[in-house]
């Protein structure tokens, strides 16, 4: 599948072009400090700090070097005064904290496990879905072909959007809508099984929280929605191989239509799908964190839930909902600069969202 | 044969056929046609009761008209095609209603009512007889242009999305030219000046563009924007494009103008960036395509200035592929504009359809769902015409 030539022909555009550079180094950045979270997270991402009990009131805290000014009237002495109150940064949260003093960087790290994960999976289920249904389509054509890219036209009509957030909206009451699962270093550094000297960090690992939550409905429905994308890519590999001499050679033989689709269309095909899919990951991050900014995903630790959150705070600080924002942005950024140098390298001629 | 020869005696067959060859002749004729069913309208009183709904259903009867002369039989078999598409999404969009878990008569009435409340609900509602019977009555009453009724104020659906569908066009046309009024040109200064810093910041820009999720691009204009400039407001739609039009036209009324002009501004913005940078990326790849042909050459030697072969003879081989990817994008349009809506307080369809959503209201839902659909067909028909119309060697089959 990826030979020798291709591998050459990817190396060399790597080191031709800083922008695969850049987009290659602010993914592995990203991707290596959500996968270990527990690690690079200062603080708990669900940790509360408003003042109540022993702790110290952290909330609205700005990034370290801002500060904010607020008029605030406090009953003294019998009567009302209204003083100036000056908020500082504190280097402790280095992109400040929320309305309940929850640290947003550590936030971000965990939200950017929902988005990448919900990305990647979604991506690679569209595909498992879109491929063989496009191959099957090209490979088959006449009346196949015509009858299930019928159904990719109705799946066209409806935006991706829309039908995505009806389909949440059914789903939303069903008990998989959202699965909890466990956070492996948490559970290590807790458990008594495994020595803490392995873990880097460990007492601090140890308090984060042991499991995130993963949006299941959402993944499948943005899976859903983007499959067609697959399906018309794969049939038009498909419909462009299919009167190759060794289709026919194979054909000749005896060859069944399942070995030939699985040996020597899809391999062929494949170039294009991986370039889609990559763009996809782009495609899908965008649509999980707006189902999530609209309150769709049933999570409450997502980029698009901190900014919905960041935006009703709005006039009391602009960080909240800039921050996870920017995030998204530099995810997405640097996913299509990966995708612009894998089209570039491996050239081939793509059509669906973002592939330009 | 006779009846041709008799007819012919009376009507001139042939000079109206020439009239139809010409397009002069054929625009006329849909004008008069447009002209005829308002006065036919107006005079007997039937259909729509306010003048502008009335001025604006006869230019879509005329439009039509043109359309069917100008494109005959391949504009008649897309419209059939198209039908099935939208018997497609009515389909699902029925069916998906019975996959939602719950009772929709427990969501209308108290949690204290009785078996026998609800039981004379749904009957009311029709939800006690077989499915097919219900689907059968759905369709039947989508060909009569009836929606329902809203479950949740009883109100018919189709009224309310007729209120509000103007906000929606007015939001998705005003973002499509600020994208194409910014990145055409973008994109050919961008190709011209290859590897240049200007190419670099245009490309940087669509980048970001294409990667930026459009719900936080309003929020931080609102933010950074609309907050430090008092003109701007926040959010809303206070005076709609007839009101603000009308007034300027009829009493030179600047004031209503500005400020759907600063309503709308941010909004279109918004929704309008991730197609900018789109149409910037495909205009700039399209031309660097273009500009390596033989005619580019020839344009050259003959002496025509650069500007003119660039926005004359080259643009316009690029807009084709430019016109295919737009209509495929369509959907992130309409998408987009639902979640543009939401951040602006924009009072169009997509909150509609968010507002229905969390209050589960089907009839909605799937009314707002089926316009979506109708509107994707027309504007997917209109662009394959447009394709054959830029370029002369397509032929509509």
């Amino acid at each position: 599948m990826i030979s020798a030539r291709l591998r050459r022909s990817l190396k060399r555009e790597f080191r031709q072009s800083r922008m695969a550079q850049v987009g290659a180094l602010i993914l592995v950045v990203i991707f290596i400090t959500t996968a270990f979270a527990p690690f690079f997270a200062p603080h708990d991402p669900t940790e509360q700090r408003i003042g109540t009990g022993t702790t110290e009131d952290m909330s609205y805290l700005p990034p370290p070097v801002f500060s904010t000014t607020e008029n605030v009237t406090v009953f003294e002495d019998g009567e009302r005064v209204t003083r100036e109150v000056t908020t500082q940064g504190n280097w402790s949260f280095v992109l400040g904290t929320d309305r309940h003093g929850r640290d947003i960087l550590s936030r971000i790290l965990y939200g950017g496990r929902v988005s990448l994960s919900v990305g990647l999976v979604g991506a690679a289920l569209a595909a498992l879905i879109g491929v063989p249904w496009g191959l099957a389509a090209g490979f088959a054509g006449g009346r196949v072909d015509d009858t299930l890219m019928r159904w990719a036209d109705v799946m066209l009509a409806f935006p991706s959007l829309v039908l995505a957030i009806a389909l949440v909206g059914i789903f939303r009451g069903t008990p998989f809508h959202t699965r909890a699962i466990g956070d492996p270093f948490v559970w290590a550094a807790n458990s008594d099984f495994v020595p803490n000297i392995l873990i880097p960090r460990a007492g601090h690992v140890a308090e984060m929280p042991e499991s995130m939550t993963f949006p299941v409905t959402v993944t499948i429905v943005v899976a859903l929605v983007n499959t067609v994308w697959f399906a018309r890519v794969a049939r038009g590999e498909a419909i462009s191989v299919r009167e190759e001499d060794y289709i026919k050679a194979a054909r000749s033989m005896g060859t069944g239509k399942l070995t030939i689709l699985r040996k020597h269309v899809l391999p062929n095909s494949m170039t294009p799908i991986i370039v889609l899919a990559t763009i996809q990951v782009a495609a899908i991050i965008l649509l999980e964190s707006a189902l999530s900014y609209l309150g769709f995903s049933g999570i409450s630790l997502s980029w698009g839930q901190d900014i919905q959150r960041g935006q009703s705070d709005l006039r009391r600080g602009w960080w909240m909902a800039t921050m996870p924002g920017l995030a998204i942005v530099a995810a997405v950024v640097a996913v299509n600069l990966v995708g612009d140098w894998l089209r570039d390298a491996l050239d081939p001629s793509i059509e669906g969202e973002g592939g330009v | 044969m006779a009846t041709k020869t008799a007819t012919s005696d009376v009507i001139p067959w042939d000079k109206i056929d020439m009239l139809l060859r010409h397009r002069t002749g054929r625009v006329l004729l849909a004008a008069i046609t447009a002209l005829l069913v308002y006065v036919v309208l107006s005079g007997t009183g039937i259909g729509p009761e306010e003048t502008s709904t009335r001025i604006i259903l006869s230019m879509v009867v005329g439009c039509l008209l043109w359309a069917h002369l100008v494109y005959g039989a391949w504009l008649v078999k897309r419209e059939l095609q198209g039908l099935f598409v939208i018997w497609g999404v009515v389909t699902v969009v029925f069916f998906l209603r019975f996959l939602t878990p719950g009772d929709p008569t427990i969501a209308l009435t108290p949690p204290d009512a009785s078996t026998d409340v609800r039981e004379q609900l749904a009957r009311r509602l029709g939800l006690d007889e077989p499915l097919y019977v219900q689907y059968a009555d759905y369709i039947w009453n989508l060909v009569t242009l009836d929606m329902g009724r809203s479950l949740r104020t009883q109100v018919p659906v189709m009224d309310l999305i007729l209120i509000r569908l103007p906000a929606t066009i007015e939001l998705a046309v005003a973002a499509t030219l600020v994208a194409m009024v910014i990145a055409i040109p973008l994109g050919v200064i961008s190709a011209r000046r290859r590897h240049k810093p200007a190419d670099y910041s245009a490309t940087l820009f669509s980048l970001v563009g294409i990667s930026t999720p459009n719900f936080w691009l309003g929020i931080m204009l609102i933010l950074y924007v609309a907050v430090t400039v008092d003109f701007l407001p926040t959010g809303g739609r206070s005076i709609g494009f007839a009101a603000a039009w009308g007034g300027l036209l009829m009493e030179g009324d600047f004031d209503g103008i500005s400020r759907w002009f600063a309503q709308l501004i941010l909004p279109a913005i918004t929704l309008g960036t991730f197609f900018t940078a789109l149409l910037t990326r495909l205009t700039r790849s399209g031309m660097l395509e273009e500009i390596g042909k033989a005619y580019f050459k020839a344009c050259q030697a003959k002496g025509l200035p650069e500007t003119i072969i660039l926005y004359k003879h080259v643009l316009r081989n690029t807009l084709i592929p430019i016109i295919t990817v737009l209509g495929l994008q369509l959907g992130t349009l309409i998408g987009g504009a639902v979640i543009t809506e939401f951040v602006f307080a924009w009072p169009g369809l997509g909150r509609f359809l968010i507002n229905s959503i969390h209050s589960r209201d089907w009839m909605v839902i799937q009314g707002i769902i089926i316009i979506i659909g109708i509107g994707f067909v027309v504007i997917n028909i209109a662009v394959d015409a447009a394709y054959a119309y830029l370029d002369p060697r397509v032929e509509l089959r």
